[in-house]
């Protein structure tokens, strides 16, 4: 086992330890993290598996979000009103809505790559001011008591350790879906189209199709945070679906890694426990200071600050020998 | 027919301030491959040098070439310290510009304040065209928004320079053996680009509440006019901006803006989608 | 006027092309390089223009070191290239095209009669986008838009490729012409021995990245055989 794999398992037995260390209210705030980890990591996925850079990864956490908590709350007609139904439903929203932003651009003429990442701002910047704009979903004030995912045992995830190991589960279960798809015949498929996607073509591969289920499978994981999100804060607004959270994202996963999910992941916990912590001292100058660092990274670290440590690499039989 | 001239006017008005700003895009585009993602905020930079001119007593007049040059200036100090490092990556090249709007954005918000303030049109007095009464600043807007870029449009296909910033948009390397310097040429280029943005921000400000947010909401369209005109020669601005121009304004006079962001956005998708290249590429077919 | 010594190059990392190039032209040389497909003649113009950085050795151009200099530069200092596919500017007309040859170097002048005096099709053509032209054409238009810069060394890469024998013929016999009258250097890529026998006066192959010998032109004509063995075919 490379060095590599251990540090990433080792993250992950620490991440499941951390309620030992922790208060309930720490705990309570280190899960809110975890879910920005995940967003991270299905941003991560389509971009380093892809090369495809999503400006607009937050429309798919932010539907995710809003089909959590209109599920939950009832307001879909003809839908019952389920926590756990909220938490599917919010999944495949996110993959629904990645879905069809990829069959809008992937399919007939096909798209240049760098049209993507305009296409997906506007796409988030429409989103943000159409949730603003819907009286249904409650406009600019959002949606609010959304209420928490019943557990076996008689809690929920309302409860701190709960909903912890509830949101540590679905991070560990979201990166084994997505290592496992990356080390498959699939992810080889997608890293050829990254390369060289005429040649991937001219072999017979349906190039659109493979970048459709890839954008759909990370909309979906990116969904599933949004949901979890609606949870853990217990209200949706519309920022969970526009620009600045999508901005944020991308941040996360350059300066953890872009390529790698452990690394991604990790760089959104990091980069948002240092604005925890800086956001007191430094108020307005985060957002400039994080700007700055965000190009610096892009500039001496192209990996990312944790890519290159974490990367564990394709399996074997698929390394040159 | 009352209703419609001033409406036609309106989408004119637009139209030619979107252009300035497309053709910034779309020459950075041609020369890095780079969709530069900071253009909003040279144009937000350029409303608020006219703000800060205006508050020292600068004639509004003189703040257009001023503000021209801030955005320049900054396109030159972006390029000589981030994407000099950076510019055979273009996929970096984007998210750094990117970083770097966030950084320029907050920067004004630490700086101004996050609230919107006002700037003072130098015409205020209506006059009458074709039998109606329509704003003069947006007359005078329109008719020095088409001049600057009929002078862009001058440089760039009459003039050496022009030339040869078009021959390394078609073919960098080839450009490079024939003793063109390309890395000048892009430094040029975003500069330029920077200047048009910048000066274009300076000639909405009084129309537009200056905040920090103007420029994404501006230059957004502006992306999306690149697309449907096509990146392939900067006279696909013209014809982008045309058609994003156009619909935006007469469909924001229909319905609300929100729907009419919407149906634009979706039009442009559909351009795209039929036509990769671009309006202009109809032509060359 | 060009010493190239241990030049080693390839296109990204790793695996290397050219394994130690060694090649000499004094001025006024009219050199062909020959060798089979892939074995980087290409590659070896692109390094000794500028295009692509070399891993290591060294290339001297008229005494100067140009070794990882960029294209441009080299350019300015007297080496012409007229590469594989001429890529000529087919949306510019054919004036504009020649004027590319000039815009780039301070001082000179565009001394249109002097090409067109050489290829008076160009004239004929001048307001005519050179994307439409033929494959002669554009390689005459290639030409002159190196020729139109005043350069010491012309560098020419596969410039028979997709003309017509006759045309080839013409364009062999006007360039040896041309490098007569004007003391030039030349180095040419050919797999076309019509050309290299008109135009060069020496042969150097190339195979598997390296100059594997020098043969006089008169030899090879007189006996074809060194050719094909030459070239390991």
């Amino acid at each position: 086992m490379s060095y590599r794999l251990l540090l990433t398992l080792a993250i992950w037995l620490v991440l499941g330890l951390m309620p030992l260390a922790l208060g309930s209210w720490e705990l309570a705030m280190f899960g809110q993290l975890l879910v920005y980890g995940i967003a991270a990591a299905s941003l991560a996925f389509i971009w380093g598996e892809v090369g495809l850079v999503c400006f607009g990864q937050a429309l798919f956490f932010g539907t995710g979000a809003y089909v959590m908590a209109l599920t939950s709350k009832g307001m879909i007609p003809g839908i019952p009103d389920s926590a756990w139904l909220g938490l599917v439903l919010g999944i495949i929203g996110g993959a629904l809505a990645a879905a069809i932003l990829g069959g809008l651009l992937f399919f007939g003429v096909g798209l240049r790559s760098a049209y993507f990442g305009i296409v997906t701002i506007a796409a988030a910047v429409i989103g943000e001011r159409l949730a603003t704009n819907w009286r249904y979903i409650g406009g600019f004030n959002g949606l609010l008591d959304v209420p928490p995912l019943p557990l076996p045992g008689g809690t929920d995830s309302a409860d701190p350790l709960m909903g912890y190991l509830l949101v540590l589960s679905f991070a560990f279960l979201s990166w084994l879906l997505l290592l496992a798809l990356q080390r498959a015949p699939f992810g080889t498929v997608l890293r050829g189209i990254r390369c060289d996607e005429r040649r991937m073509l001219s072999l017979g591969f349906s190039v659109p199709v493979y970048k459709l289920v890839a954008l759909a499978v990370s909309g979906g994981v990116a969904g599933l945070a949004g949901a979890l999100f609606a949870i853990q804060f217990s209200f949706v607004s519309p920022a969970v679906i526009g620009l600045a959270l999508s901005t944020e994202i991308l941040i996360w996963a350059a300066v953890g890694g872009k390529a790698v999910l452990m690394a991604a992941f990790i760089g959104a916990l990091g980069v948002k426990w240092v604005e925890g912590a800086l956001s007191e001292s430094i108020g307005a100058y985060w957002l400039l200071v994080i700007g700055l660092a965000f190009v610096a990274v892009i500039v001496i670290f192209p990996h990312g600050l944790l890519g290159r440590l974490l990367d564990t690499g394709l399996p074997k039989r698929l390394r040159r020998p | 027919m009352s209703g419609f001239l001033p409406l036609a006017l309106d989408a004119l008005n637009y139209t030619s301030v979107l252009l300035l700003v497309s053709i910034g895009l779309v020459i950075v585009f041609g020369m890095m491959q780079v969709i530069n993602l900071a253009h909003g905020e040279f144009f937000l930079v350029g409303a608020y040098a006219v703000l800060v001119l205006q508050g020292l007593g600068v004639p509004f007049w003189l703040t257009l070439p001023l503000a021209f040059a801030a955005g320049g200036l900054l396109g030159l100090v972006c390029d000589a310290a981030i994407l000099r490092f950076i510019y055979h990556r273009p996929a970096d090249t984007i998210l750094a510009t990117w970083g770097l709007s966030l950084a320029i954005r907050q920067a004004i918000v630490i700086i101004f304040g996050p609230s919107s303030q006002q700037v003072v049109a130098p015409l205020t007095e209506p006059v009458n065209v074709f039998g109606i009464s329509y704003s003069s600043y947006r007359l005078a807007i329109i008719a020095i928004a088409i001049a600057v870029a009929a002078v862009v449009f001058a440089v760039l296909y009459k003039t050496a320079f022009g030339l040869a910033a078009r021959a390394a948009m078609a073919n960098r390397p080839m450009a490079q053996c024939l003793g063109i310097n390309t890395r000048r040429l892009d430094r040029v280029t975003f500069s330029l680009g920077a200047a048009l943005a910048g000066f274009s921000g300076a000639v909405m400000a009084p129309l537009m509440s200056v905040d920090p947010q103007m420029g994404m909401g501006f230059v957004l369209p502006a992306f999306l006019s690149i697309l449907v005109g096509g990146v392939g020669s900067p006279a696909g601005a013209i014809w982008g901006s045309v058609v994003i121009g156009g619909s935006t304004t007469a469909a924001a006079s229909i319905w609300t803006p929100v729907i009419a962001q919407i149906i634009v956005f979706s039009l442009s998708i559909a351009i795209i989608r039929f036509l990769p290249a671009g309006l202009s590429g109809l032509r060359r077919k | 006027m060009l010493e190239i010594e241990g030049l080693i190059s390839g296109y990204g990392k790793g695996a290397s092309v050219l394994k130690g190039i060694d090649l000499k032209a004094a001025k006024g040389d009219r050199l062909a390089i020959m060798g089979r497909n892939g074995m980087g003649k290409t590659l070896l113009a692109k390094t000794i223009m500028g295009l692509v950085r070399p891993s290591a050795g060294k290339v001297k151009f008229d005494g100067i070191d140009i070794t990882g200099q960029h294209a441009h530069s080299v350019s300015n200092m007297g080496m012409a290239y007229v590469p594989q596919g001429r890529e000529i500017f087919g949306d510019f007309t054919v004036l504009e095209n020649l004027r590319m040859g000039v815009i780039g170097k301070p001082g000179l002048t565009l001394d249109l009669d002097r090409i067109y005096g050489w290829f008076p099709i160009l004239k004929e053509r001048e307001r005519q986008r050179a994307g439409t032209m033929s494959g002669g054409q554009m390689q005459q238009l290639a030409i002159g838009r190196a020729l139109i810069g005043r350069p010491k060394l012309l560098l020419l890469d596969e410039p028979s490729e997709g003309i017509q024998p006759s045309i080839v013929h013409e364009i062999a016999e006007k360039l040896r012409m041309i490098c007569a009258e004007e003391g030039l250097t030349v180095i040419v890529i050919e797999q076309n021995f019509d050309m290299v026998e008109i135009l060069a006066e020496r042969v150097a192959f190339i195979e598997n990245g390296k100059i594997t010998g020098e043969v006089p032109v008169v030899q090879l004509a007189a006996d074809p055989d060194l050719i094909t063995r030459h070239m390991g075919l």
